[in-house]
């Protein structure tokens, strides 16, 4: 495995200096930080977010977000889960590159993975993502809305919006950074019913999006058993890498996947046979998958909502 | 340019206010006030109603983890001995408090644990009430409060293109009791519907999604009423039902469901085989 490789300081430095003097980018830093990154493979940064759910004081900042360097352009995969956020992600990649933002993708609808893109808007690029985001996103903006603000605060949410893609991915897509392509693979319902899988071509660099968690549980929002069925054909791709939607920088096939598909399929074998004994949803949100408690961060938080989403699917067996 | 959505959501949020204050006919609807006594009186007018006085027991979820999909059991405890006239459900603060009323037949049963179950919406910090009239006219309530907010405009059904493949499908469940001797069945109606509300937003029009739901649902058994419920879009995607009946000859039970639209879905369960 390829060890990452923090940018260094000179690295930072000479950066800066060589847009310090280049008049023309008219680049003005709006604030101190730039988002923590990591190079783990040639053009291929990482920023890892936090096992946390939304508050003031991690801006959102829960969920990957990458971007690819291509010697045309940038293309940002998530954009982390606030326009703050995203600025500081937007600075980093300034930090490393003055090439122009091209693509901004977003692997799926949630809120930690969408609500940066504002920071890009006048970059210009093209949003791209399934071609469900689009419905998705618009029957959830209000409360989407909503709940950020309050999680965050007023203020942390400010600037933060929901922008939608323009160019949506019905079919296997791809696209051009000059010296590298993105392979853009919209998938079947599973995390959720708009999931998007994108293959840096240069570095084998799989970005799965939240249809891979580590160390934070996973959470249902689409389907368990479409989310099973794709797991399995998962495990059958040759990456050099893969970059979860929450966990470390990178993991590999086909062990990454192993936890999840575990955490997944003891929830919908409790929740069948809970089922089919007659059992109640509010019976089975105390007893399904608890045997899975100590095996994952943020548990209490997502567990019984994702067992809630199984009992609701499986009960039409 | 990418096209935002900031206009839309404020139209969202201030139609699902205007839909609030309709219903309530109140200058405004905030979580503080307290709507009850105008929601009494326009469903009981000054009759009065006995409070926590055991006649009727209200389960909800100590948290509320999913505000759209909230479950909500009533149980009427054995020692209330008697027919029942009627049962109402109110989330105080949702877009329309009514949830749901049901109209008792002589199948509901006399005896026993009698209970019904479904899942609800919850749009805001609300009291969740719980109101049965038993035989002699008397009204007895029970109340709860539900952290849970934002239940309406999200949009829960997860894979709506999946939904409404199936779209109509009812499935009726009967569970005899443990016992031959007791005379109390338990049953389970589930439909798939979307029991649209009106304010989940359809991005390819822009417009919102017309409300569409489950308004009545007729529940006999042998041929002989347990109830007949009038519903509201504050319950969930999906309407599940789970009711207790009591037993009969065959214990068929045959199921009406009539929704906004008028169309009509039936589902029957016949445990001894047809």
């Amino acid at each position: 495995m390829c060890t990452p490789k923090l940018i260094s300081r000179q690295t930072f430095l000479k950066a800066s200096l060589a847009l310090a003097a280049t008049p023309l980018l008219r680049y003005v830093p709006a604030h101190a930080a730039a988002a923590d990154v990591s190079e783990v493979a040639p053009g291929v940064f990482v920023h890892q977010g936090r096992y946390e759910v939304q508050s003031p004081e991690n801006r959102g900042d829960m969920a990957n977000a990458s971007f690819v360097v291509g010697s045309e352009g940038v293309a940002v995969i998530d954009t982390s889960g606030s326009a703050v956020m995203g600025r500081e992600l937007r600075d980093a990649i300034r930090a490393v590159t003055n090439k122009p933002i091209k693509y901004v993708i977003n692997t799926h609808m949630h809120p930690d993975h969408v609500f940066g893109n504002a920071a890009f808007v006048q970059d210009n690029p093209t949003f791209v993502g399934h071609y469900k985001l689009a419905r998705a996103l618009g029957t959830r903006s209000q409360g989407y809305i909503t709940a950020n603000k309050q999680m965050l605060g007023e203020a942390t949410f400010k600037g933060s919006e929901i922008i939608l893609p323009t160019l949506s991915i019905k079919e296997p897509t791809t696209l051009d950074l000059g010296d590298r392509t993105l392979l853009l693979e919209p998938q079947p319902t599973a995390h959720t019913d708009n999931d998007l899988i994108v293959t840096d071509s240069k570095t084998n660099t799989l970005f799965l999006g939240d249809l891979l968690f580590s160390v934070h549980v996973p959470t249902i929002d689409g389907s368990i058993k479409g989310w099973l069925a794709l797991l399995d054909e998962m495990g059958k791709r040759k990456a050099a890498r893969v970059v979860p939607g929450h966990g470390p920088q990178t993991m590999e096939l086909p062990e990454a996947l192993e936890p999840e598909q575990r955490y997944l399929a003891t929830i919908a074998a409790d929740v069948r046979r809970q089922i089919a004994e007659g059992k109640t949803l509010a019976e089975a949100t105390k007893t399904a998958g608890f045997s899975e408690k100590d095996a994952w961060k943020l548990f209490d938080q997502y567990h019984v909502r994702n067992v809630t989403a199984a009992f609701a699917e499986l009960e039409w067996e | 340019m990418p096209h935002t959505f900031i206009s839309l959501a404020k139209a969202c949020g201030l139609a699902a206010l205007a839909a609030s204050l309709l219903v309530l006919g109140l200058p405004d609807a905030r979580a503080e006030e307290n709507v009850w006594p105008i929601l009494k009186e326009q469903a009981f007018g000054d009759r009065p109603i006995q409070e926590e006085d055991g006649m009727v027991v209200l389960e909800t979820p100590s948290k509320v983890e999913d505000a759209a999909i909230v479950p909500l059991t009533v149980r009427v405890p054995p020692s209330v001995k008697g027919e029942l006239k009627s049962l109402t459900l109110f989330i105080d603060k949702n877009p329309d408090p009514k949830v749901a009323t049901l109209t008792f037949g002589p199948a509901a049963g006399t005896s026993g644990e009698r209970s019904f179950s479904t899942r609800v919406r919850v749009d805001n910090f609300s009291h969740v009430r719980a109101i049965l009239e038993t035989a002699d006219g008397s009204l007895h309530m029970t109340t709860k409060f539900l952290a849970a907010a934002g239940g309406c405009a999200a949009m829960q059904a997860k894979d709506p293109d999946a939904d409404s493949a199936d779209m109509g499908k009812v499935i009726v469940r009967t569970f005899p009791p443990a016992l031959d001797s007791n005379p109390i069945w338990a049953a389970q109606v589930m439909i798939k519907h979307p029991n649209h509300n009106g304010m989940q937003l359809d991005i390819n029009t822009a417009k919102f999604i017309p409300a569409r739901f489950v308004k009545e649902m007729t529940v006999k058994r042998d041929g002989e009423l347990v109830f007949q419920l009038d519903g509201t879009f504050s319950i969930s995607t999906n309407p599940n039902f789970r009711f207790t009946f009591s037993r009969g000859e065959e214990n068929d039970l045959d199921v009406v469901i009539v929704d906004t639209d008028g169309t009509v879905f039936e589902g029957q369960t016949h445990p001894k085989g047809s």
